[in-house]
């Protein structure tokens, strides 16, 4: 195999791989800052909501469990602005779309994480007097945050790389910004080898910090009966 | 004598299972009472309406004189919002310890003061030094619940339900889950309490506890009271057939006085 490498034309145009990744960042920053609260919410309303909100909010996210990322993402963007007439531009879309999508996985994993918590720290927590608020608030969702964490990074990670299907509504993310420079330098393997490369830095740099965080955080009290 | 607590007629079912079929017991401040009975005869049941962690089907619960819940259609309704309050004011000691895993062990014991009675900083902390040494166990105070024997996190869980300061205390067979050298500690943080008069409910298996601290022992089997009276009546001198089969269970294998010097 006599492939010459030439890492020049990345190297000339790695600002713009670097804009790329910083827009795949702000999607990714976005749709966890607003797609983790929603996730929550929806698991406390499917958990202790009557059946009238229950159904719908179950079947809400199971919609969004089980239809492709990238339908979604064209509904946003092209059906939906035609429905009520909202301007939608490609930033816009990808927020909207990887908030909603990851909400519907993050409420998930804060439904396993709340219903493994053994009953006796319900039990505990109503004989003090505390109501279900305070329970959660105080008892369960510190304990069941904890054991989260490694499904939680899981999603964070995949949604980081679900987010390069926004490249097909023309948002200028990291792999958009590498197919315009392959395409336009012939250099297609050392662009997209650089780029995964960036990828990897980037989700394996969090994955080590979250389970530094993790080791930190589960230190003195797992597994306290007996 | 005054009366904390009565209980009036009591059915409690699950589904189609009624595990409550009428109780009724006037409790005096002060008095410690422990109810016995075979696994299934509805002690734990008895305790947990006590306290409405379960619900009655029907029957009253008196507290102080005053009925908890409003009465419609000759049916007792609770507010939750009552219900809490009403176990601020009533303490609940587990099994299964249930401490909070992720809290020290004065943190659990401050969690109620904080958080449900919504104490200053400073009376959480006094309270919390002074149950934690009540229950001998201030110098693990900073200690997790996994870091403690189980007969040291059920005393924290008895220092956790002391710290709202309760009318009345319910111990759900507190010392079943301990190995056996385990349970001492607990029994002899109950049978202090007991001395100091608070008011208890107890369900337990420990005859000879029950012989030595209860002013009154109950016999429960089938959601009913078959007997009841003081230890020697119930436990010495039983006069219910159900009673006395109970007893011969227990008293299958006989330990010697031990010579222990």
């Amino acid at each position: 195999m006599g492939y010459e490498w030439d890492f020049t034309v990345v190297l000339r145009d790695f600002d713009l791989l670097l804009l790329g990744l910083l827009n795949t960042l702000k999607v990714t920053g976005l749709a966890l800052l607003f797609g983790v609260p929603l996730g929550l919410t929806l698991a406390l309303l499917r958990l202790y909501g009557n059946w009238l909100v229950r159904i719908p909010v179950g079947l809400v996210i199971e919609f969004l469990r089980s239809t492709p990322p990238i339908a979604q993402l064209f509904w946003f963007f092209f059906a939906l602005p035609i429905l009520v007439g909202v301007e939608m531009d490609p930033f816009k879309a990808s927020v909207l779309t990887f908030s909603l999508q990851s909400s519907a996985f993050f409420a998930e994993v804060f439904r396993g994480g709340i219903v493994s918590i053994d009953r006796g720290q319900w039990d505990a927590a109503k004989a003090l007097g505390m109501s279900r608020n305070e329970t959660l608030q105080r008892i369960i969702l510190p304990q069941a945050v904890k054991r989260m964490i490694p499904a939680f990074l899981e999603r964070a990670i995949e949604l980081m790389k679900t987010t390069t299907l926004v490249g097909t509504i023309s948002y200028a993310d990291l792999l958009y910004e590498a197919n315009s420079i392959a395409q336009s330098s012939y250099r297609t393997l050392e662009v997209f080898t650089v780029a995964a490369a960036m990828y990897f830095v980037v989700i394996f740099a969090c994955s080590v910090a979250v389970q530094l965080l993790e080791a930190r955080l589960t230190r003195p009290d797992e597994s306290a009966r007996h | 004598m005054e009366e904390v607590l009565r209980i009036e007629d009591l059915h409690k079912s699950f589904a189609d299972l009624a595990v409550l079929k009428g109780i009724d017991l006037a409790v005096n401040r002060g008095e410690t009472i422990v109810i016995l009975g075979a696994s299934g005869s509805g002690k734990s049941t008895l305790l947990r309406c006590v306290n409405f962690m379960e619900i009655p089907s029907s029957g009253r619960i008196v507290m102080n004189g005053r009925a908890v819940g409003r009465a419609v259609d000759g049916k007792q309704t609770y507010s939750e919002k009552e219900l809490t309050r009403l176990r601020a004011r009533v303490g609940m000691v587990f099994q299964h310890f249930n401490l909070f895993p992720h809290m020290t062990a004065r943190e659990n014991v401050m969690e109620g003061p904080r958080t449900v009675l919504k104490l200053d900083p400073a009376e959480c902390a006094r309270r919390a030094d002074t149950y934690l040494d009540k229950v001998g166990l201030a110098w693990k105070a900073d200690a997790h619940p996994s870091e403690l024997s189980g007969g040291q996190q059920q005393r924290i869980a008895i220092a956790r339900a002391l710290a709202m300061e309760p009318e009345v205390m319910l111990f759900d067979e507190a010392t079943s889950a301990l190995d056996p050298e385990l349970v001492g500690e607990v029994l002899g943080t109950m049978k202090e309490l007991a001395d100091e008069g608070m008011t208890m409910l107890i369900v337990t298996h420990e005859l000879g506890f029950a012989y030595t601290v209860a002013d009154r022992v109950l016999f429960l089997s089938e959601g009913r009271i078959l007997e009841q009276g003081t230890p020697a009546e119930v436990l010495t001198y039983p006069t219910q057939e159900g009673t006395k089969n109970f007893l011969r269970g227990h008293g299958s294998f006989r330990l010697p006085e031990p010579q222990l010097d």
